[in-house]
């Protein structure tokens, strides 16, 4: 795929040492475009939709920050969230900082530990980027699908 | 058919031009020298094409900056009276109707073409780029570590207890470039020929992974600084102090202060953390104990391991907070707080709940 010189530029922001110490692609090859199309079919087949997996994974967040960086467990997860000094931009460019923090989410259920940060809630929600595979903070829509749609349909249920 | 080479002859004039305007940049662009003059006085002689940000550091005035100068931050604000054109659409989103009224720009996004007359804070002039070396390196958890920096040049540092400075790592490894990232000082302002720093491991983290991994003993290293307006405010009242990890930094540095005044004021400092791993600095804040009269830590543990045999106070720093504020009468009393917004929020709630105003919070954000 053809790059203009201002998505090139861009490109460079998900590289390693550019933003954080490993960048956004991990040992994914394939370009952004193409990680965010193949992660949009997999919504497809979950029936979710990117703003809605955005909306609850901000939700575990907002519920571990209470923490104070203390693990607090809900029916459903086991919530860590460990906030540092400092905030990061986004790699695709758009203005603002995002504070430097980290959620480590344990499914109860089946045993399943995601980890992200806040950055990577604004890069699903607002472009749909869920990191290259490999990443550090990839929220593999494989993973994340499933044990949202669980939990979700559980809460409904109760 | 058609469509296929219109498409190649469109995309063969819009390469074309491209080139033409990198052409034109290259050779043509040349500005030549402009004046920048700041504040009415200092006149500086720049050479044009660069941004205004990247011009100040090479002339040693080093206005805030917490993106490299890639226009997300907004942290390079500066009035700009005259010289600077229009308002780019880059810079648009980061400034306020009133901000662009009053001539505000963002310093990484102005390029320098022509004379320039702009004005930044007086207390800017005293941040100064300084050459150190690592004089000590040492563990104080698991994932914090103790930096002492010896300054070589300037080999003295003035600053105000609370404040930061910028700390510039080196590349290593997939890492290419430098990057600046803002750490408060944890010494007293008395020693001045050094400086500690404690620094956070934070995962992916570019400047602390190469704090951690590494920097070693006998190292050098570029700073900037000092920076922040965090600091010990005049009163008589008690002083409650609350911080969790790292934000035992600045705190430390305001007890070195308080130390050094002889202050007889009341001084009471919650420090949070999970289990006992978490905890460092306690022979020091014996030492405080010790120099100052009226001095108590308090350190809380949210959720102490079993092997940590924990009888001191449990729970979130929240919870003594709270209970402390209930016994005293807080009339008067400065609450200084350090760590993460999510500590600042909660512990201004409890705050709030017992009738503190906010003239009396202060705080270290680690935004």
């Amino acid at each position: 795929m053809k790059q203009t010189p201002k998505e090139k530029k861009l490109f460079e922001n998900f590289l390693p040492g550019k933003l954080t110490k490993e960048g956004f692609l991990g040992d994914d090859t394939r370009h952004i475009h193409d990680i965010i199309q193949a992660d949009a079919k997999v919504l497809v087949q979950y029936q979710m939709k990117k703003e809605t997996i955005a909306r609850e994974l901000k939700k575990l967040i907002h519920i571990g920050k209470q923490g104070l960086e203390s693990e607090v467990e809900t029916d459903d997860y086991a919530i860590l969230v460990q906030w540092d000094r400092g905030m990061i931009a986004c790699p695709f460019g758009e203005p603002g900082l995002h504070p430097k923090l980290i959620a480590k989410v344990k499914d109860k259920g089946s045993g399943v530990t995601i980890r992200y940060s806040q950055l990577c809630v604004h890069l699903v929600q607002h472009h749909g980027f869920f990191g290259g595979k490999g990443s550090a903070f990839r929220v593999d829509p494989e993973i994340v699908c499933p044990m949202l749609q669980r939990n979700l349909s559980s809460t409904q249920e109760k | 058919m058609n469509i296929l080479i219109t498409a190649l002859i469109v995309s063969g004039i819009n390469a074309l031009l491209a080139l033409l305007l990198v052409i034109a940049e290259r050779f043509l662009a040349n500005y030549g020298t402009c004046k920048i003059t700041i504040n009415e006085k200092e006149k500086l002689d720049v050479e044009g094409g660069r941004s205004l940000l990247a011009s100040l550091k090479e002339e040693k005035i080093f206005l805030p900056s917490a993106c490299g100068g890639r226009g997300t931050c907004a942290y390079c604000k500066c009035q700009i009276s005259d010289g600077a054109g229009p308002v780019l659409p880059t810079e648009e989103a980061l400034l306020t109707a009133e901000e662009i009224q009053d001539q505000t720009r963002l310093a990484c996004q102005v390029k320098v073409k022509s004379n320039l007359d702009i004005s930044i804070p007086e207390e800017l002039f005293n941040i100064k780029e300084f050459k150190a070396k690592v004089d000590r390196l040492q563990d104080l958890t698991y994932d914090i570590k103790l930096l002492r920096l010896q300054l070589l040049q300037p080999s003295q540092i003035n600053f105000i207890s609370g404040q930061y400075v910028q700390l510039e790592s080196q590349p290593y490894e997939k890492v290419k470039e430098s990057v600046s990232r803002a750490y408060s000082i944890a010494s007293s302002n008395s020693k001045k020929t050094h400086i500690d720093l404690m620094i956070r491991l934070v995962p992916e983290g570019i400047c602390t992974t190469w704090v951690h991994n590494y920097l070693k003993e006998g190292d050098e290293l570029i700073f900037t600084g000092p920076m922040g307006d965090f600091r010990i405010h005049d009163g008589v009242g008690e002083i409650i102090m609350v911080a969790g990890g790292s934000g035992m930094a600045p705190m430390v540095s305001l007890l070195h202060e308080l130390t050094r005044n002889q202050s007889k004021r009341k001084i009471t400092y919650f420090f949070g953390a999970v289990a006992r791993r978490d905890l460092f600095y306690l022979d020091e804040m014996k030492d405080f104990k010790r120099s100052l009269s009226n001095f108590t830590f308090i350190p809380a543990l949210s959720k102490p391991l079993p092997e940590d045999n924990w009888k001191g106070v449990g729970g979130l720093i929240t919870v003594p907070l709270e209970n402390y504020m209930k016994e005293i009468k807080a009339d008067d009393a400065q609450i200084y707080i350090c760590g993460s917004p999510g500590l600042i929020n909660a512990c201004g709630q409890v705050l709030k709940k017992h009738d503190v105003t906010e003239d009396r919070i202060y705080f270290d954000p680690f935004a």
